[in-house]
């Protein structure tokens, strides 16, 4: 009873407050996904050159090669006529890039000569550059069929030029980039968590402090650890919701920004951030009673930012480390609670086999470290010096 | 009621020495009795709140004991509690709480029920006249409003014992007469009463019974009257400089 009063209080008292509520319901779950995740997925979709969808392709002379256009055409260009100033339209942007067919171009094509092809790029265009990527390939693939035409035609078998045929398989499921973008989803889930409590775990604790509200507080007919317990449900009240929110809109940015994410090698749909918040679950109780007991600790405000800042760190970290070191998914880095959820998120957007022992070992081994933190805070609240 | 029986803390640490022992009450001892006010005057860092936090369960005292209403401070705590409203002497209320709310808070706190709290909270907010500022938000209270909302909170369980420490500080002349004619009240309701200041003429003007605390330790005890004959002085300010042992 006691603990929902205490409960109540905490939670009507924060959202009173601007900065809590911003950086617990606004920040983490809605800002930080749509800045961080939709800014990922928008610059690999500028990266990635699709050879699916069709583009439009300014050429230049297109009638003087017409087995040119005809190749382009079949492997998705919409060839149109290029701009009278080529040069300007590529360097305004008007057009992407533009092919120009040199006078020549037949004629050297016919007597066997290398034949010459200008390409148009504006290099610091992004998008241009891409489509320059696309459009060299397509040629260097037509290219490759004359080159062998022409052996074929003096009696030479084309293969004798390739000596060394190197076959390139990742056998990851979308390689280093997918990687990066399925270690965005347990980065912004926990992220948030940790943002989400921040300044709750804070006020109910250094901030009490701070305000000398702590004093009359204590000195209420009321036992030690279920005045830490109702501060601490208020504390992950406010977690819990941060992710809650935090899922759905991540699910709405890959949703919306990227059919592809949401659809293809990476799984990004319902179903995947339902478990993955599930899986991330147990961090809501860690990352309450870490945020609770290093609050706990500190006299005032300002030392508790101070350290809780510093604390922001750690969620970060397995980030980081796992872009650089390959940890092996072992019985013993699954007990480390953060490390274990990474791994496991990971695994769960790219699609790949969980195992339930890993799943149980994670859960036991974050649930297990933030009763052990919960407890210090008890004792922390026990203490004559918490005055 | 409280008897205090051979109080002493010593604090191991202040900012800047760690190792430095601090000696802040030794062997305090006092009896208030119910229906009385009791004054405990003594300048800043006698020990006067360090005397009030073991009293009201906050700290635990290094040696001795106090029974408050029946209860030990070092054994009974929850009941001790039951039985004392505290008000420390800063008020240290919510700011984004109303003025209902945060007393509210406490009673809930206290086992109160809803219809019990909400009843009790109109009556305290009557009892101190608070009407005009009942359903604020306490942010930009001034001092005595705030001083009155944090003493409707230590009286919400309606506390045998009510500790008051240093309630007039930051008060002005007509808030501090209020507060004194409530004391009085409280006082003549059958409460026991303590009340701490530095305030000679305030503890003069309210207290039946005084403790002069220095240095830790309890220097005189006894009404107005006992300590102006026991110093041979005319008023409290000298009777208070004998007692402590100073120059006249």
């Amino acid at each position: 009873m006691n603990v929902l009063v205490i409960l109540w209080k905490e939670i009507v008292d924060n959202l009173r407050d601007r900065q809590t509520v911003f950086y617990a319901l606004l920040f983490g779950p809605v800002l930080l996904p749509l800045l961080i995740g939709g800014g990922l997925v928008a610059s690999l979709k500028q990266a990635t050159v699709s050879f699916d969808q069709p583009s439009a392709l300014a050429v230049k002379n297109a009638d003087q090669a017409p087995n040119l256009t005809q190749f382009l055409y079949s492997n998705n260009f919409d060839i149109e006529a290029a701009p009278i100033d080529v040069e300007e339209s590529v360097r305004r942007g008007d057009v992407a890039l533009v092919l120009e067919i040199p006078e020549d171009f037949s004629t050297a094509m016919r007597e066997g000569q290398p034949a010459p092809l200008v390409i148009y790029v504006n290099d610091g265009d992004k998008h241009s550059a891409k489509e320059a990527r696309k459009v060299n390939s397509v040629v260097n693939a037509y290219s490759q069929t004359i080159n062998a035409l022409r052996m074929q035609h003096r009696g030479i078998d084309p293969s004798v030029f390739n000596s060394i045929n190197v076959r390139l398989e990742d056998v990851s499921s979308d390689g280093f980039r997918g990687q990066i973008l399925a270690s965005i989803l347990p980065f912004l889930l926990i992220v948030a968590m940790v943002m989400g409590g921040f300044y709750l775990a804070i006020d109910t604790t250094a901030g009490e402090r701070e305000r000398l509200s702590l004093e009359p507080l204590l000195s209420l007919p009321i036992a030690r650890y279920k005045l830490v317990l109702g501060k601490f449900m208020a504390v992950l009240f406010f977690v819990g919701i941060s992710s809650i929110l935090t899922a759905i809109s991540l699910y709405l940015v890959f949703r919306y920004l990227s059919p592809e994410a949401a659809g293809g090698i990476l799984s990004f749909d319902a179903p995947t951030i339902i478990n993955a918040w599930l899986l991330s679950s147990p961090l809501i109780f860690f990352i309450s009673a870490v945020l609770m007991t290093v609050a706990a600790t500190t006299r005032s405000t300002k030392e508790a930012q101070t350290y809780l800042g510093l604390l922001m760190v750690f969620p970060m970290a397995p980030f980081f480390i796992l872009q650089f070191v390959n940890i092996k998914s072992a019985n013993l880095t699954m007990t480390l609670p953060m490390l274990s959820q990474y791994q496991l998120l990971e695994r769960i957007v790219l699609k790949d086999s969980i195992s339930t022992t890993h799943v149980a070992l994670s859960v036991a081994g974050t649930l297990l470290s933030a009763a052990l933190l919960y407890f210090l805070a008890v004792r922390l609240y026990s203490r004559e010096k918490v005055l | 009621m409280i008897v205090a029986n051979n109080l002493s803390k010593t604090f191991v640490g202040v900012p800047g020495e760690r190792k430095r022992r601090v000696v802040a009450v030794e062997s305090v001892s006092f009896n208030a009795e119910d229906g009385q006010i009791t004054g405990l005057l003594g300048p800043n860092g006698a020990g006067k709140s360090t005397t009030l936090r073991m009293l009201a369960t906050l700290v635990r005292p290094d040696s001795g004991n106090a029974i408050i209403d029946g209860h030990s401070v070092t054994e009974n705590v929850l009941q001790v509690r039951q039985h004392l409203g505290f008000m420390p002497h800063n008020a240290g209320i919510y700011p984004r709480l109303t003025t209902r709310e945060n007393i509210s808070y406490y009673a809930q706190l206290c086992g109160l029920n809803k219809k019990t709290t909400s009843n009790r909270v109109d009556e305290l907010v009557d009892l101190l006249e608070m009407e005009n500022f009942a359903d604020r938000r306490t942010a930009g209270f001034s001092q005595g409003q705030k001083t009155k909302v944090a003493l409707a909170r230590a009286l919400v369980h309606r506390p045998q014992t009510v500790l008051l420490d240093e309630p007039t500080n930051g008060l002005d002349v007509m808030a501090t007469r209020g507060l004194r004619q409530i004391i009085r009240q409280l006082a003549q309701a059958g409460h026991c009463i303590v009340f701490s200041s530095h305030i000679m003429q305030e503890v003069a003007a309210l207290c039946d019974e005084i403790a002069i605390i220095s240095g830790g330790k309890i220097a005189m005890t006894g009404t107005l009257d006992t300590l102006l004959t026991t110093t041979g002085q005319s008023s409290l300010e000298d009777a208070f400089v004998s007692a402590i042992g100073g120059e006249l």
